[in-house]
């Protein structure tokens, strides 16, 4: 299995990527990132995360330092929670390293794989991310969108839903 | 007839030394769909008044009526969010919702149904079975609203629901809050939250009732008449917030 092209998703936890999309909107559609971090009191570092996160789920763009809500932030804005999580499943899938995981899954015969065989995956494909905290940003995202489980008592990861 | 209603309750703790009077002589009603905010500075006894109101706590002196009727001990047409999520850490996500109802006699069918539906309504979809410790504080919170709405209570208590979590958490888990419940299917109409976040209050609330501290006594009782979706940059929203301001600051 070829891994191309794989780019890392950010430590970020998706509920400040949808907290993003909503200051946004109240902003108006757009605001420099840096305004943002301030009136929040967020950690700059940390918004930087959130920024890359909604990037690469094609939510917002981000030029030369401002965050720009896209046609598919303000579609995500109306939807409901289901829809929403439709949305998110659908930028997932096209994300390399979760595609390159249900490939993974669904070679396996009951679709899902120990923890440390992910992990492995992960090292080798990401060596400069840390692995343990990658899977768990995998698994909380995977589970918000439904495409991914996790059970911590087994130690599985599998795949929910395609 | 008011939802609820309290008359004259006051509370008081004893102490090796005395008594220390935390609530004097509160008296306000809920209509059913309403959003009421209690909001003071610390120490005003808001916290204990939530307590009042779901017969955790028990009155000093005064009356809580429901529908009319006087309450002996816990109101079961009530539910409470907390702060600190109050999330048993060996259980899993769907056994902490689960858990409020089995204490309610209610059937494990019955209970698996609930818990399946409060879990999708608040998107928890998908993390049955993490537990706590897995999750952000977003996605804890989440399950302490799923855990409160899946007993279907009447009136919703939430004690600083927000204030544990982070600028971009909260600004998420509030605009979930109000679709939860502006949804013309929810059963739960009515909200009565306490803040210290005066912001948060007018942004939410129909109604803000603001205390005074030590004891805690009623200052101001407002409905909020801004239109909804409320503006958080809007001159109307910044006069409300002074107003409410300088309520705290000369009586507290």
């Amino acid at each position: 299995m070829p891994a191309v092209n794989i780019i890392p998703i950010p430590d970020c936890h998706l509920t400040w990527v949808f907290g993003l999309l909503e200051f946004l909107e109240d902003r108006g559609g757009r605001e420099d990132g840096y305004k943002i971090a301030r009136d929040l009191q967020f950690k700059f570092g940390d918004l930087l995360k959130v920024m890359k996160a909604a990037e690469i789920l094609g939510l917002v763009s981000t030029p030369a330092g401002d965050v720009v809500l896209e046609p598919l932030g303000r579609q995500w804005l109306a939807s409901d929670m289901n829809h929403r999580k439709l949305i998110l499943r659908e930028q997932l899938k096209k994300h390399p390293l979760f595609s390159y995981l249900m490939r993974l899954l669904r070679a396996q015969e009951d679709r899902s794989l120990a923890k440390e065989v992910v992990l492995e995956h992960l090292a080798m494909l990401l060596p400069s991310e840390p692995p343990q905290r990658l899977f768990q940003t995998l698994v909380n995202w995977g589970r918000y969108a439904e495409l991914f489980g996790y059970n911590k008592d087994e130690d599985r990861f599998y795949l929910d839903q395609e | 007839m008011p939802l609820l209603e309290l008359r004259n309750v006051s509370k008081s703790f004893a102490l090796p030394r005395g008594t220390l009077a935390v609530l004097e002589d509160i008296s306000f009603s809920v209509e059913e769909g309403e959003f009421v905010a209690i909001v003071g500075p610390s120490g005003c006894g808001k916290s204990t008044l939530l307590r009042l109101i779901n017969g955790i706590v028990s009155l000093s002196s005064g009356q809580v009526l429901y529908r009319g009727k006087q309450v002996d001990g816990i109101n079961l047409e009530t539910a409470l969010v907390f702060q600190s999520f109050a999330l048993l850490p060996w259980l899993s996500v769907k056994a902490n919702v689960e858990m409020g109802l089995e204490a309610r006699g209610i059937s494990a069918e019955e209970r698996e149904k609930r818990a399946s539906i409060y879990i999708d309504k608040v998107g928890l979809d998908g993390f049955e079975e993490a537990y706590p410790r897995e999750l952000s504080g977003g996605m804890k919170q989440r399950v302490g609203f799923a855990r409160a709405l899946a007993v279907e209570p009447q009136v919703l208590l939430m004690d600083e629901p927000f204030s544990a979590l982070d600028a971009l958490t909260a600004i998420t888990l509030r605009e979930e809050l109000l679709d939860i419940w502006q949804a013309p299917d929810m059963s739960v109409k009515t909200i009565i939250m306490v803040t210290h976040i005066i912001e948060e209050a007018i942004e939410l609330a129909d109604r803000i009732i603001v205390l005074g501290s030590r004891p805690g006594r009623v200052v101001a009782d407002l409905p909020v008449d801004l239109p909804r979706p409320r503006d958080r940059r809007s001159d109307a929203f910044n006069a409300w917030t002074d107003k409410v301001f300088s309520l705290i600051e000369e009586r507290g």
